[in-house]
């Protein structure tokens, strides 16, 4: 079973007034344990995609499956439930909690699962540890870096174990240095635990990296490719 | 958890919740200061209104209260008294002889309720000579005394040591008129008693009131036992608040005698309560839509301010349920730290004045002519302090709402994508 799979998806907005075709029919299909890059230009429809295979946005037309469930049917809250179990985001920004600390933060979603405490700490000193952040799990997200916070964000993403992590543009915001080094966790991620990547990303550096490409051109896949 | 980011987001934005509680504190303070300041009102009017005129309870003949007529009096009065004096929690009883019927002096004449006193008994219920103001209080060998109110004696246009005449019915309903000396000039500070009201000894009175009707044939004994008469018993405790308790022992060793206590002696008292709550009431809800506003605009400021980081709580799997209690948490942490802040400054004001009292005698005109005194000691109250905290309580959470609600609408793809 492909942990996403996506039937001619597409996307309209504003379809009554001045349409936008966001995406054209968009078929992809995702497995277990690829490191996949969705690149195109600003605007060829990368953030609308990410949006719908997560669950934030529905599609116009088309079927999306995400982990075997068909969630265009269920209801705002039923999708909420589904983000938190199968679905780890990183985003551009404004991941963190802020009032939270790194520890807390990373443990949020299991909070809201109300996992066992033991199960918690054990977790949370794990992820924190693989994305070497051990030392700051008692500060706020304030006093960390850019590239910082989005290690945090990748911990916490992970923390409830979904089924994979959905990252749109998640270097957008870092220096080189901090995106490489950000690359570097999320492959390693990828190698050692299986761990599935969807990520966008305009940038070449970042798209070198990718295992798979999949290009998207107004609203439309382009190319679709391995690498290395 | 949700209860720790609420609490850590109140004070993320500390001058602006801090602005809000000390506005809301200020209002709790002016609130409890002000609902004191009328509890302290009521209290006073009240106490004061049992301690010159009703007592705690008062003792009739069943049909006195309706026809205020003489004929309907107590017997074994002396055995009475003796009785309640001995309950533990009386600290003064009295009997009084009443009469309705008029003053004249040579001038005028004015209808009136001729109270007849025990001079020393008199004293430790109602303690009535504080009230004169002039001449002195009844002399215990002289006869046909009588102290009159300022007002009287001005509308009578009399003067210390002048005769005037009283006049009412006696026990045989024949018209008997006496005449009194004006030993006394009273001011009880409550113009509605003054008006009415003369005062003697019970014993002038009861001589008058009994003049005619010793038959020639009843025996000594049966005079002695008609002159053991009074039409009213009123009663002082030492506590309050043993009120109903002393009422039901009474109405038990008198089952054929009206026991009533100040309540239902005044029933203006009960009328002014009610005011009195009525208004406080409007008070509070004033309070409250004032401060609901404010709340909400804070919290609504709080909820737009942070669009972003909603919509990735939504993301990342926090639901609305939760979303909403959270913002609801904050915006009662808001009320909960402001309200002790000020009933607490409520509690500080109102201990220190409660024993200096506000002086208002600039207005007191007005207001003894209802039987306030014209300073108002505020008065504390834990019942009072309780509403307040459930006024802000409801206050807070109402205002909440509307929060709330904005910000479980949100959808995170647009909140997320809001720069
Ligand atoms: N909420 C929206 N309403 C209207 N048009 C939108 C909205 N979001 C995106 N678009 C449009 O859809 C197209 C694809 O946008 P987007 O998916 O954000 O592309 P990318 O992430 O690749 O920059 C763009 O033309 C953009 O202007
Ligand atoms: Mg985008």
């Amino acid at each position: 079973m492909s942990v996403i799979e996506a039937k001619n998806l597409t996307k309209v907005y504003n379809p009554d007034t001045v349409p936008v075709n966001a995406l054209q029919g968009v078929d992809l299909t995702i497995e277990k344990g690829e490191f996949t890059a969705i690149v195109g230009p600003s605007g060829s429809g990368k953030t609308t995609l990410l949006n719908i295979i997560g669950g934030l946005d529905r599609p116009s037309d088309g079927v999306i499956r995400v982990d075997g469930e068909e969630i265009a049917n269920l209801t705002d809250n039923q999708l909420i439930d589904f983000r938190q179990k199968k679905i780890g985001f990183v985003f551009q920004s404004y991941n963190l909690i802020p009032v939270l600390t790194v520890a807390e933060n990373t443990e949020f979603v299991m909070l809201l699962q109300k996992r066992p405490k033991a199960e918690r700490d054990k977790r949370v000193a794990e992820l924190l540890e693989s994305v070497g952040l051990s030392e700051k799990k008692n500060v706020r997200p304030s006093q960390l870096s850019g590239g910082q916070q989005q290690r945090v964000a990748v911990a916490r993403a992970l923390a409830p174990k979904p089924a994979f992590i959905l990252a749109d543009e998640p270097t957008a915001n870092l220096d080189s240095a901090s995106a490489s080094n950000l690359l570097d966790i999320m492959e390693k991620l990828n190698r050692e635990e299986g761990i599935t990547f969807v990520f966008s990303t305009h940038d070449s550096r970042v798209i070198d990296r990718a295992k798979r490409v999949v290009t998207l051109v107004d609203g439309k896949i382009g190319t679709d490719v391995v690498q290395h | 958890m949700i209860t720790k980011i609420a609490w850590r987001n109140v004070w993320r934005s500390k001058t602006r919740s801090a602005v809000v509680i000390l506005a809301v504190a200020i209002g709790v303070w002016a609130l409890s200061f002000v609902l004191s300041f009328s509890n302290g009102i009521t209290y006073t009017y009240i106490s004061n209104a049992i301690r010159d005129q009703l007592s705690h309870l008062q003792l009739h003949h069943p049909q006195f209260p309706e026809d205020k007529n003489s004929k309907f009096f107590l017997e074994n009065t002396t055995e009475k008294l003796a009785q309640i004096q001995q309950m533990p929690e009386v600290e003064a009883v009295t009997a009084r002889v009443i009469a309705t019927g008029m003053v004249s002096s040579a001038r005028t004449a004015r209808g009136v309720q001729i109270v007849g006193v025990n001079p020393e008994t008199e004293m430790k219920v109602t303690h009535f000579e504080k009230n004169i103001v002039e001449g002195e209080y009844f002399q215990a060998d002289r006869k046909n005394q009588v102290l009159i109110s300022q007002r009287v004696a001005d509308k009578l246009k009399v003067k210390l040591r002048s005769r005037i005449v009283l006049t009412f019915q006696n026990l045989d309903g024949e018209i008997t008129a006496a005449a009194f000396r004006v030993a006394g000039l009273f001011n009880t500070g409550n113009m509605l008693t003054d008006d009415v009201q003369v005062f003697v000894q019970a014993e002038d009175l009861k001589r008058n009131l009994l003049s005619l009707s010793a038959q020639p044939d009843s025996t000594a004994a049966d005079l002695l036992q008609s002159q053991d008469i009074s039409q009213e018993i009123a009663i002082f405790l030492k506590d309050a608040k043993t009120v109903s308790e002393v009422k039901s022992k009474l109405k038990s060793a008198f089952p054929e005698t009206l026991v009533e206590d100040y309540w239902e002696l005044s029933p203006d008292i009960e009328l002014y309560e009610t005011q009195i709550n009525t208004s406080n009431t409007i008070v509070i809800v004033i309070f409250m839509l004032a401060l609901i506003f404010g709340i909400i605009n804070t919290m609504l400021m709080a909820v737009l301010e942070r669009y972003k980081e909603l919509g990735m709580l939504m993301a990342i799997g926090m639901n609305k349920g939760r979303i909403f209690s959270m913002i609801v948490l904050e915006t009662m942490f808001l009320g909960s730290v402001a309200a002790p802040l000020g009933l607490g400054l409520g509690f500080l004001t109102v201990f220190l004045l409660q024993d200096v009292g506000i002086d208002l005698s600039a207005f007191a005109r007005g207001l003894e002519r209802f039987g306030i005194s014209t300073t108002i000691f505020p008065v504390l109250d834990a019942g009072l302090y309780l509403r307040i905290a459930i006024a802000v309580f409801i206050t807070t959470l109402l205002a909440s709402l509307y929060p709330a609600k904005k910000a479980v609408k949100l959808q995170p793809v647009e909140a997320l994508h809001k720069i």
